[in-house]
């Protein structure tokens, strides 16, 4: 059992303090799923490297002090400063309540909220129960055409009076046909604990694409969990590239369901983490029928006392024939205090398919290392370009041309943190 | 400029060069030749500093001072410069970063300034015209992708652009179609001077056509068994390595 538990009653509290409407009654229902079922714990295999302690005790301490919204004097500040970062058209969460001011109204997105609309919230599982029974409210997003900037969801908190806990939820669905770019991006900041949790399901429509760019940046020593659910449409396609770059304890859940043939989804990341950071990426794919492909390539840097986790899931269910999946997890360990779990798991139930998936966990290649040295390259530079080329790599697959910017500069400058800037 | 005496080394278990001993002065274009295993490469990478070579005895003296206590990256600033047999690909780095670390790299070791960002570009285009290389390599990837006659062209921009005193060409001739080898010779050519010295190994022949070297070297069994002038190349090339094997009773 785990030494703290998350306190029903103040969840319940803080409930009847949201207004009384078209959510109510989900959010009821979803507490009620809760209070059954519990948050997972490091027994359930999925769980067994990431403890949710820590986000149970923010999320105590804040119910017992009355569950508030985190406020910050300076969010609007860190809202400016993002948006301004990557030219997008910017749905904002703050603190957890929709904030559409940086949003332009544009032919081709179309957005409500959830109060307003029949959109149900997700409640299939313990962290999305949780992030109904307190969403303030959520936004359903429809990309009916491509746009000339992408779309932009940003996620920010900011705890400056007392432990606090934020929800976001976020549907968005891209039309069939249509071309979308879309940049997720969550940061967090200020100097009391903080926990966010957010839900987001993506439906991709038939021959659309999605061209798919996740930015985490919180602050270290800041907790979030996070569920992207995709489904994908007959011959769509889904690009994506994930960048953790901050937080302390990150758990991300991403889910891609292949259940139309002729579909293709690449899903990429790139995690980097120092001391006192604990990041977990879960991804899971399900190929319920071919042809289809899916391809996965997870680079983690590790430098200092950290620890990261890789664990991709391929299921190709029965009849799914003509599948092509593969995974591969490739990590640097600068540090003997680093730690990664890199697990790839495969389940088969079809005959003609195609799976591969590898991983690595190492050192720098001292090939390349020696080829520098003999161009007059200090090895200490050497070991730098190479820390950094094998990042570069995963940012210039950033899928979305208006994030690189922002990507390559958060990229180089906590690496820079990491192991020292790359002189040039 | 380079003076090897009775220089034996070691990779894992096995025993290459054997007691060699060769004096290279500057202004001098020396050719290695020899079989497969003779101990080409490995002279090659104890030259330039590969810690995967165990030197076992004899030793080198490079400008009259011992070069094996050196680290490969106080050779290069040095003047010593190795074009390799296998260029290495280094994804995400790009190739002009490289060459101009690498060029500020020597610099600042000569107590000159770095270069800057327009002088640098200007002499890379040149120096790639003169090689026949498209100027869009520079901001690719560090052999990339490339293929193998573009890496060892991409050698010979590197080499060019450093200007070493004692360059040492591993079998950049394997695998290149004439027009690449007539570039690659044209860009050793161009090198040559009074005051560097260049080592070129070969396994054949066909690059001695263009580059004329002053001395060539038979290799065997990691010692030198003949030296002679052009000559001997044609001759190795008419006869094959047997022949000097037997008639040197080894």
């Amino acid at each position: 059992m785990r030494q703290v538990s998350l306190s029903i009653d103040g969840l319940r509290q803080a409930q009847n303090k949201l207004p009384n409407d078209a959510l109510t009654v989900m959010r009821k229902a979803a507490l009620a799923n809760l209070d059954e079922h519990g948050l997972p714990t490091v027994r359930d295999e999925d769980w067994k490297y990431t403890d949710l302690d820590s986000a149970i005790d923010i999320s105590n301490r804040w119910l017992a002090a009355g569950a508030a919204s985190a406020t910050s004097d300076s969010l609007a500040e860190s809202i400016q400063s993002i948006v301004d970062s990557v030219v997008a058209n910017w749905l904002v969460i703050a603190n957890g309540e929709i904030d559409v001011t940086h949003f332009a109204a544009t032919n081709g997105i179309e957005i409500e909220r959830y109060s307003e609309s029949a959109a149900p919230f997700s409640m299939d599982r313990p962290l999305a129960d949780l992030n109904a029974a307190l969403l303030h409210d959520g936004l359903r997003v429809q990309i009916t055409a491509a746009t000339e900037q992408p779309l932009g969801i940003l996620i920010i908190d900011e705890a400056n009076a007392g432990a606090a806990v934020s929800q976001a939820s976020v549907k968005i669905e891209v039309a069939p046909g249509c071309d979308a770019e879309i940049v997720e991006y969550q940061s967090s900041a200020g100097d009391d604990d903080h926990y966010g949790n957010s839900v987001i399901a993506l439906q991709v429509g038939q021959a659309a694409t999605a061209n798919y760019v996740r930015i985490q940046d919180r602050r270290i020593g800041h907790v979030q969990t996070g569920r992207l659910s995709v489904s994908m449409g007959k011959n769509s396609q889904l690009k994506m590239v994930s960048y953790d770059i901050g937080g302390g304890l990150i758990r991300n859940d991403l889910d891609v369901e292949l259940g139309e043939p002729g579909s293709a989804a690449t899903f990429d990341g790139l995690y980097l983490a120092g001391d006192g950071q604990h990041i977990d990426n879960h991804t899971r794919v399900d190929h319920r029928v071919g042809p289809a492909l899916s391809s996965e390539e997870y680079r983690g840097i590790l430098n200092g006392r950290c620890r990261a986790i890789w664990n991709g899931k391929a299921v190709v269910h029965e009849g799914a024939d003509g599948t092509d999946a593969s995974q591969e997890n490739h990590n640097l360990l600068l540090s003997e205090h680093a730690e990664i779990d890199a697990k790839p798991e495969l389940e088969i139930y079809a005959d003609d398919v195609k799976c591969s998936h590898g991983t690595t966990v190492g050192q720098l290649d001292e090939t390349a290392l020696y080829y520098l040295c003999t161009r007059g390259l200090d090895k200490r530079v050497a070991t730098q370009v190479l820390t950094h080329a094998f990042a570069a790599d995963l940012v210039r697959r950033a899928p979305v041309a208006a994030a690189v910017d922002a990507i390559t500069s958060l990229v180089e400058s906590r690496l820079a943190d990491l192991i020292g800037e790359a002189a040039s | 400029m380079l003076e090897i005496n009775d220089l034996k080394s070691r990779i894992g278990d096995s025993e290459i060069l054997r007691g060699l001993s060769l004096s290279v002065n500057a202004g001098e274009v020396h050719a290695i030749m020899g079989p497969n295993g003779s101990g080409k490469s490995t002279l090659a990478q104890v030259i330039a500093g590969n810690d995967d070579y165990v030197v076992t005895g004899g030793e080198v003296k490079y400008k009259g001072e011992d070069l094996l206590g050196l680290e490969p990256e106080e050779r290069a600033r040095e003047g010593i410069f190795l074009g390799f047999q296998y260029p290495v690909e280094i994804p995400g780095v790009n190739n002009a970063y490289l060459l101009k670390a690498a060029v500020n790299a020597r610099r600042r070791h000569q107590g000159l300034g770095e270069i800057d960002a327009f002088e640098f570009l200007k002499l890379a285009r040149e120096k790639m015209a003169t090689l026949g290389m498209d100027p869009k390599f520079l901001n690719r990837g560090v052999n990339e992708g490339f293929s193998g006659g573009e890496k060892k062209r991409n050698e010979i921009l590197q080499m060019a652009m450093l200007e070493p005193s004692l360059a040492i060409l591993d079998e950049t001739d394997s695998g290149l179609d004439i027009d690449a080898l007539k570039a690659v010779a044209q860009g050793v050519n161009t090198l040559r001077s009074p005051d560097r010295a260049i080592i070129l190994i070969t396994h054949y022949q066909r690059l001695l056509d263009y580059i004329e070297p002053d001395f060539v070297h038979v290799l065997s069994k990691g010692r030198i068994i003949r030296s002679g002038d052009k000559a001997l190349a044609l001759e190795l090339e008419d006869k094959g390595y047997d022949w000097v094997r037997e008639a040197v009773g080894t």
